[in-house]
């Protein structure tokens, strides 16, 4: 399964080495008096993650990846959990403008905490619960908005016009 | 004007009252950080940049690094009372703090960690002080071929020579060129890369780079892999050191520094071989031999604290005199000079010197105050690992969001921001480091920049590289850092 993984990822960046060599190819060469365009660092990052990539695979098949630290935590990942976390992140994004910093990311951080929480192997099903996460959520992303807003004048999407909400 | 001239009027800038409590503000931060697992200074000034926007240059600079010092203060806490099951081993400041604590000696360790990091982070202050200045007057000499090969220099050694495998550092680093790439190419004006995302025209901004990689990825990869790893936490003990554990201390922090200086000054960059060197070092010297490993040798804790400070001040070196990170946060440090249109290199120390001067006079204010609020406070920071983990990585993420969105206010980058991670998250479980990714992104539209040019000096010749003697000392030095550790290495294994 590692095997495949790390075989996996080698052809992943032998495909990033594609992608940007293909971008490469659609620059144009204005050498001008220096011999080198905008085209030639796009040729050496490609052709070189290509090298890269190509080793990648090659010492995956031989064995794995030489020289590895062995990753952390499990072996196996909580799904589940990823879910809830990518979930929160994204529904952020897609949110902010229209709900506002604040409520956004509390929303955001009550996701974020089933997740979490799942994953240690505790989630939270009572409706109070998310409700607390939520308001703590709230309280972590309130002062950071005020002070955002407020005290650097730096924009962030409120709900309001008010700079307060 | 004088060095101590400048060094004066540093401390009178740095000294007004906003200034210092932008410099206490940026300590409490980094000590805070630095304590609370999952977050480092990479992520914190990162997350922190928008507020170039708005704050001025010197006191945003104080600011930073204030963070960045002060998360060398906080993360020794962590790692001496935090067993931390599969990192420990890794950090051998961890190796040693931890097992002292273990055997009810943590306030000991906790403090020849604080006041090591002290006497290292003056003692290399004062070296960045009478040297900088120097190296700066020096670089001005210096042209396009040699900043060329001193930038790659600086790629090599952040990707091949730092971390376990060479395959995977070099592949991060052609990662990081290939995202600065992004955007509008500097001398012709060409788009490249942008997929007419029009987004992506002004290039891929390092805040959103630095929190995917590190804040997004570690959140992803907790969820993901560590929720069920059981951390315990060391007793503490009255943080105080008898007269003996002084006397085993302070030539241990001493020959710390001096192995730490030099190493961050030199574009070798990072603190692991120094760290790792002043170990071995103090390993050897000592006559408690027997405690380390065991019951934990206070050298074994303070030299490689010392040496980690030490190191770490130097990188300011490169940073401020030429131009070149080598680190995660100092690669961040010089996206803010650049935020605010400053370009880091010789040509700071006579444009910006008030900047600089007062940069370098708060490093030394910054020291005093993380002895103060990493001593007689460690109590506080200590209460900040009883946070439960899921809350800390979710409200990270708040954290995140405000340091991307309040960049751009673009929704599109918090979902880059998701993609980023997802990167992150791969690097981390399969062991690519991280820091060739930031380096390269941010140094390579640079070295591109200066080769081109050089090319252009030769009249598109690449011999122009090898016509001076700085250009063809400092190919010999590229060369020696790719091929010695190998020939090393193989050595030890022939003879093994």
């Amino acid at each position: 399964m590692q095997r495949l993984l790390q075989t996996a990822l080698g052809f992943g960046v032998l495909a990033v080495a594609a992608a940007l060599a293909y971008g490469a190819a659609g620059i144009r060469a204005e050498a001008g008096y220096g011999g080198v365009g905008p085209n030639f660092l796009p040729w050496v990052v490609a052709l070189a993650l290509a090298g890269c990539g190509a080793a990648l695979v090659w010492q995956a098949r031989r064995g794995g990846f030489e020289d590895m630290a062995e990753p952390s935590g499990s072996a196996h990942g909580h799904w589940p959990g990823f879910a809830w976390v990518s979930v929160g992140i994204l529904l952020n994004a897609l949110l902010i403008t229209t709900l506002g910093f604040i409520l956004s990311c509390a929303l955001c951080f009550a996701l974020a905490v089933q997740g979490l929480k799942s994953a240690e192997g505790m989630p939270q099903r009572s409706v109070g619960a998310w409700l607390g996460n939520l308001a703590i959520g709230a309280a972590i992303a309130a002062p950071v908005y005020w002070m955002f807003t407020k005290a650097l004048a730096i924009n962030l999407p409120g709900l309001t016009q008010t700079g307060w909400l | 004007m004088g060095t101590w001239d400048l060094l004066l009027q540093g401390f009178a800038t740095a000294g007004t009252p906003v200034n210092l409590l932008w410099a206490l503000l940026g300590c409490t931060i980094g000590t805070a950080v630095g304590v609370l697992p999952g977050i480092g200074p990479a992520t914190a000034v990162a997350m922190l940049l928008p507020i170039t926007l708005k704050v001025e240059p010197t006191a945003s600079m104080i600011f930073f690094a204030g963070i960045y010092y002060g998360a060398m203060y906080g993360g020794s806490t962590t790692s001496i009372l935090l067993n931390t099951p599969g990192e420990a081993g890794s950090m051998v400041t961890a190796m040693e703090g931890n097992k002292m604590a273990k055997h009810g000696r943590a306030g000991a360790a906790l403090a020849t960690a604080a006041i090591g990091s002290f006497v290292a982070g003056t003692i290399a202050t004062i070296g960045v002080t009478l040297f900088a200045p120097i190296v700066a007057e020096h670089a001005v000499k210096l042209g396009p071929p040699e900043y060329f090969l001193l930038m790659v220099l600086a790629f090599c050694t952040v990707s091949a020579v730092l971390g376990q495998s060479t395959l995977r550092g070099l592949t991060s680093l052609f990662i990081g060129l290939a995202m600065g790439l992004v955007g509008i190419d500097q001398i012709s004006g060409q788009v490249r890369y942008t997929l007419g995302v029009p987004e992506l025209m002004d290039g891929l901004e390092v805040v959103l780079i630095a929190v995917g990689l590190f804040a997004v990825a570690e959140c992803l990869y907790a969820v993901l892999y560590e929720g069920r790893v059981v951390e315990t936490q060391n007793a503490m003990s009255k943080v105080h050191m008898t007269r003996q554990e002084w006397r085993r201390s302070w030539p241990a922090w001493l020959r710390a520094t001096f192995i730490g200086f030099p190493f961050g000054t030199v574009p070798a960059g990072g603190s692991e071989i120094p760290t790792f060197l002043s170990y071995a070092t103090e390993k050897k010297l000592s006559k408690h031999k027997k405690e380390f490993g065991t019951t934990g040798a206070i050298e074994g804790v303070a030299g490689p604290e010392a040496a980690n400070n030490a190191a770490i001040t130097a990188t300011l070196i490169p940073l401020l005199t030429l131009g070149i990170p080598t680190s995660n946060t100092t690669a961040i440090l010089m996206g803010a000079f650049q935020n605010y249109g400053i370009q880091p290199g010789p040509q700071l120390f006579d444009k910006n010197a008030a900047l600089v001067w007062a940069l370098i006079a708060s490093l030394y204010i910054g020291n005093v105050m993380l002895l103060i609020l990493n001593l007689p406070l460690v109590g506080l920071w200590v209460k900040l690992l009883k946070l439960p983990k899921a809350y800390l990585y979710a409200g990270i993420l708040i954290f995140a969001t405000v340091g991307v969105y309040g960049m751009r206010q673009s929704a599109f980058d918090l979902v880059l921001l998701y993609a980023i991670g997802l990167l992150g998250l791969v690097m981390r479980r399969f062991d690519f480091p991280t820091a060739p990714v930031v380096v390269g992104m941010i140094l390579g539209p640079l070295a591109e920049a200066q080769m081109r040019n050089a090319i252009s000096i030769g009249e598109g010749r690449w011999d122009v590289f090898v016509q001076r003697p700085g250009s063809v000392a400092l190919l010999v030095v590229i060369v020696a850092v790719l091929v010695l550790p190998r020939l090393w290495k193989w050595r030890q294994a022939k003879s093994a």
